[in-house]
């Protein structure tokens, strides 16, 4: 059976002579349109969800822990650029201001109106969508480069504005918040507890996404993905989708962005440079953008690679180089492409798959 | 028989010696957050170097005595990566799976304030060279209850420094120039530390007379010579290259090359280093050193300091010298430790601490932390020849007692 995929080829009925060549395309293949099989897909999901509500109760410190939240909260400002990249191909190198907008919102709205964490959190997710869509606009007359080098304007103008914005956005020093207010019977200035806030914020991102996936929202942004022309021709609004997905891709960057305030309870504009922007590219390219776990991969894998290799930030950056160039030569679709071949050739090829494209797995 | 006799009895011995040894050198455990990679790393090796050396001096001492107990110093020194999500899970793992009884660090203001978050309601010491602290160090918040009260700025106030560099960098100056310097223009990295040291500086000069333009620099400039152009256009009598010593070295030799003022000022860069990099100018040029300089201390103990600190293996460089922002508050500690006589009652010793005096290498005068956790000293600023690199003439300024005018010294 002949795959669907474009950089994979046709894998299935492969000549003798040619099967090594056949098993590194099934291995290096962007399969993101063939789903895994549901049972599958559920499997991993529980796995996953019980490895993340476990994590605490691991014994591995308060060091992990503190990690384990920045890639999570990270995770989440990667979705929305998953959605926004994976399934309508408009990619960003100024995501990290979009999460700035939140954070700072937040931040401002605590310091002048003393609202707390989960007043404020609304006001800044909706205010980083608007300015979501508003940095779009121009997406609706240019495309590719075009966009991320506004996307990078963006984010150094952010920068700029928040260093020089004197007392109301506190300059260069920053902000300071208080502490996450607390729920009945649940402080958040314990640090597993602020573990699971995060945790519970990325499962409400992940659904988000899996449900963007499966619905006919996501069929629609794919196809403007795939051929812009062609959706257009076909009666989709695709102006109205793209802008519709950078806010979507908002509400996620401003979610981020408070859960960050609220953990690092001070804020500066270097958090929110052109630097971590880039990095936030980089991790959703390393995880795979089209993958429903990619986004989290590419966060696990930048926040972790130089805890577990001990790497300074100069050799962490050559390593990240060197991924990306091995991502980008053997894995087009991200380490989330990887682990999915990986398992769909040890389950026996795609061969013996459904050969459907209604989503992600 | 009685050959296992004697061997049980000698391991019994043997066991016993050992067991009394470890009873007798508790460990005391102490963090250090620093950047020893990154971009903050010239001034974290800083942090790492003076900790070692302090740590090292008072376990070759025989420790610190405590109640009936003596306790070596055991330092967790742990890279940041100049990143402040690893400086809060290095925090967190100092306070929370280790138990350090304080933590030194870290370089910078920001990382310093979300650390204090995590020091603060675990009751852990934190001592922190960074003098912008001074905008949150207020009355509620070194209160008992409050979020920095077991935080300790041990850099002085900015206005206090800023007030003695000016008086110094001015005094130097001016009997070099043909005319009183009028004019001073303050050239200044835009980013926390910059803003808020200049906000003190700019004051300072204005109040010894000078008419004083502020021009900031984007961080990780290189090519200074469009500013400088527009600086030379002004006119001014000084150059003040305020804060960022690394970023001095860039810029004053394209000021050199531009002839943009008779006479510059090099905040942070020590005449040890405007020696080893040969640098000269033909107009005179002051320098000053956070807080005393390595390269020409008036100081015999400062020299004596820095021999050892470079001896340890510690790199020379334009900010070696912050080391002493840090090393005499290990002694500090200690004896505030010894005084309390228990090393588990952080608010005895916070109380200690304010009510002791230490005499140690950074001043001749013994430091005092104020109500604020503020610590005072005076500053060194030192004038090199026109047309020589180891010719200097340094001067040591008491800070004002007061903060200049427009200056609410926060």
């Amino acid at each position: 059976m002949p795959m669907t995929d474009n950089s994979a080829g046709k894998v299935g009925a492969a000549p003798e002579g040619a099967r090594a060549r056949d098993r590194l395309a099934l291995l290096t293949a962007d399969n993101a349109s063939v789903p895994l099989p549901a049972g599958v897909q559920a499997i991993t999901a529980i796995l996953l969800a019980a490895l993340l509500i476990a994590l605490p109760w691991l014994g591995l410190g308060y060091r992990f822990l503190s990690i384990a939240i920045t890639t999570l909260y990270t995770a989440i400002g990667l979705y929305g650029l998953g959605l926004q990249f994976g399934q309508a191909g408009i990619m960003s190198v100024g995501h990290a201001a979009l999460m700035g907008v939140g954070a700072y919102a937040s931040a401002i709205l605590s310091v002048q109106l003393g609202l707390g964490f989960w007043t404020s959190l609304p006001f800044a997710m909706v205010l980083s969508a608007i300015v979501g869509g508003v940095i779009g606009l121009p997406t609706l007359r240019v495309g590719g480069q075009h966009y991320i080098i506004i996307t990078f304007c963006f984010c150094a103008l952010f920068v700029i504005v928040l260093t020089n914005g004197g007392t109301f956005t506190g300059s260069a020093t920053g902000l300071d918040v208080g502490s996450v207010t607390p729920l009945p019977g649940i402080n958040f200035d314990k640090l597993s507890n602020n573990y699971y806030l995060v945790l519970a914020a990325l499962f409400l991102a992940l659904a988000a996404t899996y449900l963007i996936g499966i619905s006919r929202y996501g069929r629609t942004l794919r196809a403007i993905r795939e051929n812009e022309q062609l959706a257009r021709s076909v009666g989709i609004n695709v102006d109205l989708h793209k802008l519709g997905v950078l806010m979507v891709s908002g509400l996620f960057a401003g979610l981020a962005g408070v859960l960050q305030l609220y953990y690092l309870r001070h804020i500066s504009p270097t958090l929110f440079g052109a630097f971590p922007s880039l990095y936030l590219a980089l991790m959703v390219m390393l995880g795979g953008a089209r993958y429903l776990y990619g986004p989290l991969i590419g966060a696990v894998i930048v926040n972790f690679l130089p805890e577990v290799l001990n790497l300074d930030p100069v050799d962490s950056r050559i390593a990240y180089g060197v991924c990306l160039l091995l991502v980008i030569l053997l894995l087009p679709g991200g380490v989330g492409a990887g682990i999915k071949n990986i398992y769909c050739a040890l389950a026996g090829g795609f061969d013996k798959q459904g050969g459907g494209s209604n989503g992600r797995a | 028989m009685r050959q296992l006799g004697l061997g049980l009895t000698m391991a019994a011995a043997g066991l016993a010696m050992a067991l009394q040894t470890a009873r007798a050198d508790e460990e005391l455990p102490i963090g250090v957050i620093a950047a020893q990679s990154g971009s903050f790393v010239s001034a974290g090796n800083t942090i790492v170097g003076a900790a070692n050396l302090a740590a090292q001096q008072i376990n070759d001492a025989g420790g610190i005595k405590v109640g009936d107990k003596t306790y070596k110093i055991k330092l967790y020194i742990r890279d940041n990566r100049t990143d402040v999500n690893v400086s809060i899970a290095a925090a967190r793992e100092l306070v929370n799976d280790i138990g350090v009884k304080a933590i030194w660090g870290t370089e910078t203001h920001d990382f310093s304030v979300s650390m204090a978050k995590i020091t603060g309601p675990a009751k852990v010491l934190q001592f922190s060279g960074n003098s912008s602290l001074g905008a949150v160090l207020d009355d509620k918040a070194v209160a008992d209850d409050g979020w920095l009260h077991y935080t300790f700025q041990s850099e002085p106030q900015e206005w206090q420094r800023s007030g003695s560099t000016a008086k110094g960098v001015l005094s130097l100056l001016t009997p070099q120039l043909k005319s009183p310097p009028k004019h001073s223009v303050v050239f200044v990295g835009n980013d926390a530390t910059g803003q808020y040291l200049s906000s003190h500086y700019v004051k300072a000069l204005e109040a010894e007379g000078q008419k004083v333009d502020l021009v900031q620099y984007p961080p990780d400039t290189t090519d200074f010579s469009p500013l400088l152009t527009r600086i030379k256009g002004m006119k001014p009598d000084i150059v003040h290259f305020w804060y960022n010593g690394d970023s001095t070295l860039t810029a004053f030799p394209q000021a050199l090359k531009l002839g943009v003022a008779p006479s510059y000022f090099l905040f942070g860069v020590d005449p040890g280093i405007y020696q080893e990099r040969s640098l000269k100018a033909d107009v005179p040029v002051t320098m000053s050193c956070v807080p005393v300089c390595w390269g020409s201390s008036p100081f015999p103990e400062v020299k004596q300091y820095f021999e050892k600190y470079f001896g340890l293996g510690a790199a020379k460089g334009p900010q070696s010298s912050v080391s002493l922002l840090y090393y005499d508050y290990f002694f500090w500690y200690a004896k505030a430790l010894e005084k309390v006589g228990k090393i588990d009652d952080p608010d005895a010793v916070v109380a200690e601490l304010l009510k002791s005096d230490y005499k140690g290498v950074v001043s001749p005068v013994p430091l005092v932390f104020n109500k604020h956790h503020q610590v005072t000293f005076a500053t060194e600023v030192c004038m090199v020849e026109p047309n020589t690199s180891d010719k200097f003439k340094c001067a040591v300024e008491q800070p004002p007692a007061a903060p200049p005018p427009g200056d609410n010294g926060g």
